[in-house]
């Protein structure tokens, strides 16, 4: 019997060099996954191998196809983890933020403060999952899986840096603006299944809020894309690099935005559609248990994605703000995170600050000041873009 | 909406601009983020730490067993009738009289160590309370003992009487029932000697007036004004109503 070393097994290649990778550029979470399979699968294999020696599967284990395959499965959970961490994390953040603007101290379990996440998910996996007797069982399920799905399915689709990302394709902000939009309807049929008058009524409010406030979104998104000259969010955010971020020549555009953001995501003052006071917990009143635990976490998701558009369309993405000797690449990620987090800080101000306005007030609002407003950024950027500025 | 706005908020140089600004809310929570973040803020970690209480904090009531007389005021005083005086042997063995408090009861008025003649009762900065039955909330008189009574924790009862002010003399008096004695009414004492045996402090002794027609000695209380606390015990143990309060200056 030939005795193999464990390093026969795992060998480190160039991600690049694997004639199955599936990008066309350096993607580091990739890189990542591929490394840690390697170690895995390579320690697997050379485990077999000692017990059969000379056998098929652990050459099967490491060779180019299979590598690729798990790297794909394990790039998944790596992706969705760290988006899943730093929605935690701005949760932790509206937290102990919120508790400072009302002169208390936020949560106090393990880590800060942080562990309360956890504490509050173990809580609601534990509670019993009921469902009422007369809902409409289908569209009871099926909304809550697509709510949150697409939810996460967003999160995960924002770029972390030019080299963190899932699909680098051409429509990047069309695509996400369309899966944020896809959500009203689901809420409202959802609303509509429980069988449940206030849920019925936040279903709806929540609907004409979004749709309302949709198409000055869609609006300033066009502005952006239009003096960026694409779509795709890795050409806007070099487009910034190469001028200016884009909240000085769009100052009118950013404030609309952020305030319109904000809406969309269905926070705090425009969280009509969930409106505790007067309606119980909106459309989300008969989801009980762990339901009802991942459509906050998924609300918490579309506001990490609203910052994260903030930050890609208006603050410079994964740049750093005084950049000198172009290190462009010291770790975009993290620059990225810490701008989103800080657009998440002005959010939670804005909830300290301000009170809920009525529906009636926030459609007034929506169609009357910030939609002209949009179109005025719109004239602004058209008209630097022809008087060649930009 | 801008005209909207100016009609609702019409020019008017007494009202600063700065109120009817959109932005004030946002400046008033960074304000106070900033301040809550370098400064302590207000809620504190209950269990691990404590709020800092003043000496003479009103918690729960303390005694000194040694220093009380069993006079009974704080019985007489107590607004919730929590108090009452029970048996205990004190240290050389020998069965006195001491207040026993039903903290179920108690409202920590702290009236019964305000008017308590020789200090024996106090307040304790003692706030934590919780037991898991009501028989457990009574204290007893040594269960009332506090190892932290410091000389803060005498509060008095300040006052300042009218007839002092009438008299020129507007100093505060620390307990203003102290100026009241029992005064006899000599006619009705039948002799029983019950105000000299009810006296926490013997200020009582009886003194003998002569004989009366059997040939009995007639024994009139007299009370040593020096040493009275004014506890009332002799006026309401008198079978015949003899004796009565009265303001003495």
């Amino acid at each position: 019997m030939v005795y193999s070393s464990i390093l026969d097994w795992i060998h480190f290649p160039d991600v690049m060099s694997n004639m199955y990778y599936p990008f066309d550029v350096y993607n580091l979470p990739y890189d990542i996954s591929y490394k840690l399979w390697e170690l895995l699968g390579g320690t697997i294999a050379w485990l077999i191998n000692l017990l059969l020696p000379g056998n098929p599967v652990s050459t099967w284990l490491i060779c180019d196809e299979v590598v690729n395959m798990f790297a794909l499965i394990i790039f998944m959970i790596v992706i969705f983890l760290v988006v899943f961490i730093a929605t935690l994390i701005s949760l932790w953040e509206e937290r102990k933020v919120l508790g400072r603007l009302m002169d208390r101290r936020g949560t106090m379990i393990g880590m800060k403060g942080f562990l309360q996440c956890v504490a509050d998910g173990l809580k609601t996996f534990m509670k019993e999952n009921t469902m009422p007797k007369k809902v409409d069982k289908m569209t009871y399920m099926w909304t809550l899986s697509l709510v949150i799905g697409t939810s996460v399915l967003i999160a995960c689709m924002i770029p972390l840096s030019q080299r963190w990302f899932v699909v680098d394709y051409s429509t990047g902000l069309l695509i996400i603006m369309a899966l944020f939009a896809l959500a009203p309807f689901f809420i409202l049929v959802s609303g509509w299944g429980q069988n449940n008058k206030y849920s019925l009524i936040g279903g709806m409010r929540a609907a004409e809020l979004m749709i309302s406030y949709e198409v000055p979104i869609l609006i300033m998104i066009a502005t952006t894309a239009l003096m960026a000259g694409s779509f795709n969010i890795g050409d806007i955010v070099n487009a910034q690099f190469n001028s200016t971020w884009y909240f000085i020549p769009q100052i009118v555009g950013f404030i609309t935005f952020f305030f319109c953001a904000t809406a969309e995501s269905e926070r705090t003052p425009f969280d009509i559609a969930e409106a505790e006071a007067e309606l119980v917990e909106g459309w989300q009143t008969e989801y009980a248990g762990m339901k009802w635990g991942l459509i906050m976490l998924g609300d918490y998701f579309r506001g990490y994605v609203a910052c994260a558009m903030i930050t890609i369309m208006y603050l410079g993405g994964w740049l750093l703000p005084w950049d000198p000797l172009q290190i462009n690449t010291y770790l975009p990620e993290l620059t990225f995170l810490i701008k989103t987090w800080f657009v998440f800080f002005m959010m939670i101000i804005l909830r300290g600050a301000i009170a809920r306005v009525r529906p009636d007030q926030i459609l007034n609002i929506g169609w009357k000041v910030f939609m002209p407003l949009s179109v005025v950024n719109l004239a602004i950027v058209l008209m630097l873009k022809i008087g060649g500025v930009y | 909406m801008v005209m909207e706005f100016l009609k609702k908020y019409p020019y008017d140089e007494n009202i600063p601009r700065r109120t009817l600004w959109i932005m004030k809310p946002f400046v008033v929570v960074s304000k106070l983020f900033v301040k809550a973040v370098i400064h302590r803020d207000v809620a504190i970690l209950y269990p691990y730490e404590d709020l800092w209480m003043p000496d003479n904090y009103r918690g729960r009531p303390g005694l000194r067993f040694e220093k009380c007389i069993s006079c009974g005021i704080c019985v007489r005083m107590c607004p919730t009738s929590c108090i009452e005086l029970v048996e205990v042997l004190d240290d050389a063995g020998n069965t006195v009289k001491r207040p026993q408090i039903n903290l179920g009861r108690c409202a920590f008025c702290g009236y019964c160590a305000e008017y308590c003649p020789v200090d024996a009762m106090t307040v304790t900065p003692e706030k934590e309370l919780a037991e898991y039955t009501r028989e457990d909330l009574i204290y007893g008189p040594r269960r009332l003992a506090c190892d932290k009574i410091n000389k803060n924790m005498e509060v008095h009862l300040e006052e300042t009487l009218m007839s002092d002010i009438k008299n020129g003399n507007s100093e505060r008096r620390v307990n203003a029932f102290m100026t009241d004695r029992p005064i006899l009414d000599s006619s009705k004492c039948i002799s029983c000697k019950k105000c000299e045996k009810v006296c926490p402090v013997k200020a009582i002794k009886m003194i003998e007036h002569g004989v009366n027609a059997k040939g009995r000695p007639i024994l009139w209380p007299e009370i040593n004004k020096d040493i009275c606390v004014c506890c009332h015990n002799c006026v309401d143990d008198c079978p015949k109503s003899a004796l009565h309060m009265d303001e003495v200056l």
